[in-house]
């Protein structure tokens, strides 16, 4: 069994007057889809930020990589890469301009730039509009724009955050297909999502939060138990 | 290449391609030679233009010619003080003995008038004075028996040209360099939010201060940008259009100055424009947390305008903005530098630029910048 990844123990938060966590733990190795599931405010994107620093916990602690989120926050987020929902690009810029400029602020070296840059570029498939202006390209390939900057500077953890919400189903089936890739090139890839069946297909292990709360965690097979699917089993578990 | 210059390269190349900016710079280039070529148009047709005096009784002899000569047309009207309701700019009633004058002082054409006749009657009344004096053998002089000879220390239409440029200088250099990186300041924050790309910036390993730092630079650069152009096309304007009798130009040390305080108030206003646009959600919620930034900044240059020999002492330089006003006022004026002014100025405008960069970053890394948005 290789080990964690990421390690979230007691989390707690509360933004303004709702308390958006309450005390969940989790594990994410290398090498594993990880899903992070549950119905919109059950706490799956406030644990991702607070995962990649954009948040700090009120108690518990995350570790990435052995790193601790809150005393070495640079550290984690030159090792995370994150892909949202929200596919805000800089429409001013081309798409090789975007990609490029998120490689340098994650300290890809300038030797090393054009490489690494040429490579997302082939590896997404997008040098049909990598020159192109972002306010001319479609959604897909914004999303793909976005993919590209988060995974650039190679990072061993990747972070999708409902990342098919906003997509056709052709586009979704790449965002899929790509976190698959990346789970057998050795990353942990964790998928926050709350499309049950989305989860059910691609993780080899789960934790569902509800309110908060965990409220379940094992692999697929576990959670799923003797119930029909997932959703399923969701449904039973929340009452 | 550090974050600071990545931000920096990114965002110039950003508002660069960014129409409204270029616009922007663009407009007040063109806008201050408009503006100065309507200015001396105007004043050019107001100097050279004739008024009508509507007139009744007999005008003696003489000055009808003199009133001819200053721009001054003669109408017979039945009822002066009605004609010169509206009808002429003026009305006169020759009386034997004095001369009744009706005029609105609302009226700006009036008053011109009003001027050149009272100027006309004061050398007219002079002559017929020293003539009869001649006529019974007095020497005219016993009517100033303290005659006044002006030694002017320096032009009196160079002086003339300064105090324009001392007001319309500051003004010029503190709006443009406000509103030039206006535009580009509020991209660089509350468009991040709104275009959605503030997470992903947050989300990279570089230093916030950095991030901010260049955005700062670069809106700074712009705002300087801005506010050469409109200042350099509008002394190009002015070399070559006389206004106010003479082609006005700015000194070599007043030019310094200038760039000086450009270079503090970019530094401040971009700082502070980020701060607000860091604040607001969207593009155009930054620009209603910007609008009161344009009375607060136009008020300390009209003090020159209302106010023209407004000499406060050096703790006035320590308000923001007016000081800058001051200082470059002074340099125009006197073509002389007040170093401790100078110094109090410079301080100020650095501490206001220090404290505005420290509200934009702590606004900056605030966890509610992304949870509000």
């Amino acid at each position: 069994m290789s080990p964690a990844a990421v390690t979230v123990d007691r989390l707690e938060k509360t933004l303004g007057k709702n308390k958006a966590l309450r005390g969940i733990s989790f594990e994410a190795k290398s090498g594993e889809i990880f899903g992070l599931l549950g119905p919109n405010g059950a706490g799956k994107t406030t644990t991702l930020r607070i995962v990649c620093t954009l948040l700090a916990p009120d108690s518990g602690s995350v570790q990435v990589l052995g790193f601790d989120t809150r005393t070495a926050p640079e550290e984690v987020r030159r090792r995370v890469g994150v892909v949202t929902a929200e596919i805000g690009v800089y429409a001013r810029l081309s798409a090789r301009e975007n990609i490029a400029y998120f490689a340098e602020l994650s300290g890809v070296l300038d030797g090393e730039l054009d490489r690494r840059v040429d490579a997302v570029i082939d590896r997404l498939d997008m040098g049909s509009f990598a020159k192109q202006r972002a306010e001319s390209l479609s959604s897909g390939q914004k999303q793909k724009v976005a993919i590209a900057r988060a995974i650039v500077h190679d990072p061993e953890i990747l972070m999708f955050d409902e990342p098919t919400s906003n997509l056709d189903v052709l586009a979704s089936r790449e965002i899929r297909d790509f976190m698959g890739e990346s789970r057998g090139r050795g990353k942990c890839v964790i998928f926050s999502t709350h499309v049950l069946h989305d989860a059910e297909r691609l993780c080899d292990r789960v934790t569902i939060l509800h309110e908060g709360s965990v409220v379940a965690t094992g692999t697929t097979a576990e959670v799923r138990g003797s119930h029909r699917d997932l959703e399923d089993a969701f449904l039973e578990l929340v009452g | 290449m550090n974050a600071l210059g990545i931000v920096f390269r990114k965002e110039l190349r950003e508002i660069l391609r960014d129409r409204r900016t270029l616009i922007a710079i663009g407009l007040a280039a063109l806008a201050t030679p408009a503006v100065l070529i309507v200015i001396s148009q105007v004043s050019a047709k107001t100097a050279t233009q004739t008024y009508t005096i509507g007139y009744s009784g007999d005008i003696p002899t003489g000055l009808d010619i003199l009133l001819s000569a200053t721009g001054l047309k003669l109408e017979r009207v039945a009822d002066p003080a009605a004609a010169a309701k509206q009808q002429v700019d003026l009305g006169a009633a020759f009386q034997p003995t004095e001369i009744d004058e009706y005029y609105d002082p609302t009226r700006q054409s009036a008053q011109i008038a009003d001027t050149r006749l009272q100027t006309v009657l004061g050398e007219y009344n002079a002559a017929k004075a020293a003539a009869a004096l001649r006529e019974k053998g007095v020497d005219p002089a016993v009517l100033t028996p303290l005659p006044v000879k002006v030694h002017p220390l320096s032009s009196p239409v160079r002086a003339a040209g300064n105090a324009f440029l001392s007001f319309f200088l500051p003004y010029i250099l503190i709006t443009m360099v406000l509103t030039g990186g206006l535009s580009a300041a509020l991209d660089a924050s509350a468009g991040e939010r709104e275009r959605k790309t503030m997470e992903a910036l947050l989300l990279t390993p570089a230093p916030r201060s950095r991030i901010l730092l260049g955005k700062i630079l670069a809106v700074s650069t712009i705002s300087l940008v801005s506010a050469v152009a409109a200042i350099g096309s509008m002394l190009l304007a002015l070399s070559q259009i006389p206004l106010l009798g003479t082609r006005v130009s700015l000194s070599p040390l007043a030019a310094a100055v200038m760039v000086w305080l450009a270079i503090l108030l970019a530094g401040s206003f971009s700082s502070l424009t980020l701060a607000l646009g860091t604040l607001a959600k969207n593009f155009r919620q930054g620009q209603a947390y910007s609008t009161p930034l344009y009375f607060i900044t136009i008020f300390p240059a009209s003090i020159i305008l209302f106010i023209p020999d407004f000499n406060p002492n050096l703790a006035y330089y320590v308000i923001p903005i007016l000081n800058a006003v001051l200082v470059l006022r002074d340099a125009i004026v006197q073509n002389s530098v007040a170093w401790p002014a100078l110094g109090v100025t410079t301080a100020s405008l650095v501490a206001t630029g220090l404290i505005c960069w420290f509200a934009a970053l702590r606004l900056f890394t605030r966890e509610t910048l992304l949870i509000r948005s």
